[in-house]
């Protein structure tokens, strides 16, 4: 019941932005007229052929850590403007692919491009900052000293007031860096990205460690500064982050770009919705002929719940109806994509295209499996 | 951007915030100061070696000083390096090589402080009464025998863990003092002793402000040794540089 293409080929869909062609993205990029919001924004300088370049361009990008192969042939093209998402497990390769686009790190093959240069030109020219995992503050100075330094070392900078107060740092300018909490490292950490007044901005697990409130405010703060037309990659696996924030959303498993589109379009590859009911007493013989059942891709259960991912839920739940007339509390949502993500980044041995389409089979570690 | 600005610009934070610390303030200040009073309260006018007691225990405790100032460098890069502070400067207009640059000039400028706090001090307690240009130049060669030292320090800040790092600098700046003849003037080690540390590049840093003292300079043999252990640790140096590179 598994369907299968011969081979993978992600989907490339520009997703909502507010851009996508060269044109769209130059006059996004560098606005002809400043304004009291968006300030005119220096780019690669007047006359440089990088004007009008994607933001990020990587092509077939690869590196390996011994025999592990952490980033195994990443291609991936940004236009400016947009938010993206870079989501996966935990070894998926998201860190190495950001360090890779950030010059930190050299990849054994592929070439890797930010504005039409080169990564630690376009860092040097202030067009690019990160946020990076851990780390980047310098113990014993104070936040206002740290930045007040690093500012020092960008062509173009804002003022470090400014960047405190939209990082939302101002109250902590006095205190020393090796004092700060967890989430305020964060954030300062935040406003030595906002520093360089940069035109894309690379975030790792920018909100780990933040409490709720601080992760709003966070996201708030990041959805203005794109909202001027700059460019956001952003590496999360808080799935809701990625569904909420990202224009587009690509996924990443064992060091390749499993599913690339839109929020809704990564939703879609999972195909379809779950439905849950009520039906006590449900044994696993009657629980396999619900996994059988017309429109049914997966059938659980959870004490008296079941739980039937569907690609197809009307013809599901007329069969569900007619197989079990004593199912009661029926529930049918659309698929998360905490679902999209269970289905394309299981282990290796799935393999990763199981899209559109009546089958699908659904391999979620994280609810009590039935083995038809 | 303006190289030359750059590098300046941060040579005087790395200054600022190393002159602030009060470790550098203890090791490098305080310590070589105290160390000469007691070291030369009684005997300051016996002869030891080619000079008396009071120049001599100057220019060991200068160069002491001066020591801890440029082997702490490779503290404070193992620390920058642990603490993600290197990724951060990558992604800023500092080159890496404008960064080491900055670490060097920090660690020769800072070293000053001690040998002039020292000399001073000399000076002052009439243990040592030189002309201004001899203690200008016994400074000087001071800092030359200090090169090695320092490749050494940066060596060591490619090479170890920060955790690692202070207790290592401590144990190993103490060691090369030792061997140097800074706590016990060379001249009473025995001679095989004496030939061993000799081959060391902390050795002539002292001689090579003694030297100046008693009239003459550090010679070929001296400046050999120095220009020796500079390749070498220079070499490996760059070889834990570049590795450290790669796996940022």
């Amino acid at each position: 019941m598994r369907r299968q293409r011969p081979s993978w080929q992600p989907l490339d869909v520009t997703g909502r932005s507010r851009t996508t062609g060269p044109e769209a993205a130059r006059t996004d990029a560098f606005p002809a007229a400043p304004s009291a919001t968006a300030p005119l924004r220096r780019g690669p300088a007047d006359g440089d052929p990088a004007r009008g370049a994607a933001p990020v361009a990587l092509a077939g990008v690869r590196r390996s850590y011994g025999a592990v192969n952490a980033v195994d042939g990443v291609s991936l093209t940004v236009p400016a403007g947009q938010v993206v998402a870079l989501l996966g497990p935990n070894g998926a390769g998201k860190s190495t692919t950001i360090d890779m686009l950030l010059g930190l790190t050299t990849q054994d093959a592929g070439t890797v491009s930010l504005f039409g240069l080169s990564p630690r030109r376009a860092c040097a020219e202030g067009l690019v900052a990160a946020m990076l995992q851990n780390g980047g503050l310098l113990p014993f100075v104070t936040v206002e000293t740290l930045l007040d330094t690093l500012r020092g070392l960008y062509p173009h900078p804002l003022t470090t007031a400014e960047a405190m107060r939209r990082a939302g740092v101002s109250d902590l300018a006095g205190l020393r860096t090796e004092k700060l909490s967890g989430g305020q490292r964060q954030r300062v950490r935040f406003a030595t990205a906002l520093l360089p007044d940069p035109q894309l901005l690379v975030l790792d697990e920018p909100t780990a460690a933040m409490d709720v409130s601080a992760r709003q405010a966070f996201w708030a703060e990041t959805r203005d500064w794109a909202a001027e037309g700059r460019t956001v990659l952003f590496a999360t696996h808080y799935l809701a982050e990625a569904d909420d924030f990202a224009d587009r959303i690509v996924l990443l498993r064992a060091g390749r770009v499993v599913a690339d589109g839109t929020t809704t379009e990564v939703k879609a590859l999972v195909g379809g919705r779950v439905i849950r009911a009520t039906l006590p007493r449900v044994d696993d013989h009657l629980l396999a002929a619900l996994g059988r059942l017309p429109g049914v891709s997966r059938a659980a259960r959870r004490g008296d719940t079941i739980e039937l991912r569907c690609a197809d839920s009307d013809a599901a739940l007329r069969a569900l109806l007619a197989e079990a007339p004593a199912v009661r509390d029926l529930e049918i949502t659309g698929a998360g994509l905490e679902d999209a993500f269970m289905v394309l980044t299981a282990d290796s041995a799935t393999p990763p295209a199981q899209l559109a389409g009546s089958a699908v089979q659904i391999r979620a570690p994280h609810f009590g499996e039935m083995a038809p | 951007m303006n190289p030359l600005a750059l590098t300046a610009r941060y040579t005087r934070f790395e200054m600022k915030r190393v002159a602030r610390n009060p470790r550098f303030l203890i090791f490098s200040m305080f310590l070589p100061v105290v160390m000469f009073a007691a070291y030369t309260s009684t005997d300051a006018t016996d002869a030891l070696g080619d000079i008396t007691v009071g120049p001599y225990i100057m220019v060991s405790m200068a160069s002491f000083g001066a020591m801890m100032s440029v082997v702490s460098t490779g503290g404070r890069i193992a620390l920058e390096r642990s603490g993600g502070w290197s990724r951060q400067l990558r992604l800023t207009a500092l080159t890496n090589g404008q960064y080491l640059t900055s670490k060097i000039i920090g660690g020769f400028t800072l070293a000053l402080p001690a040998l002039v706090a020292v000399f001073v001090e000399a000076y002052a307690t009439g243990r040592a009464k030189l002309s201004f240009g001899t203690y200008l130049e016994a400074g000087f060669w001071v800092l030359v025998g200090m090169v090695p030292l320092a490749t050494f320090g940066i060596l060591l800040g490619y090479l170890v863990r920060a955790d690692n790092a202070g207790q290592l600098i401590g144990g190993m700046t103490s060691l090369l003092a030792l061997a140097g003849g800074v706590w016990v003037p060379v001249e009473q080690f025995p001679g095989w002793l004496a030939d061993i540390v000799k081959a060391l590049p902390m050795y002539w840093s002292g001689a090579a402000g003694r030297d100046v003292i008693a009239g003459s300079w550090i010679g070929w043999r001296g400046l050999l040794v120095l220009a020796v252990w500079t390749l070498v640790l220079g070499r490996l140096a760059a070889r834990s540089y570049a590795r450290d590179q790669l796996r940022a």
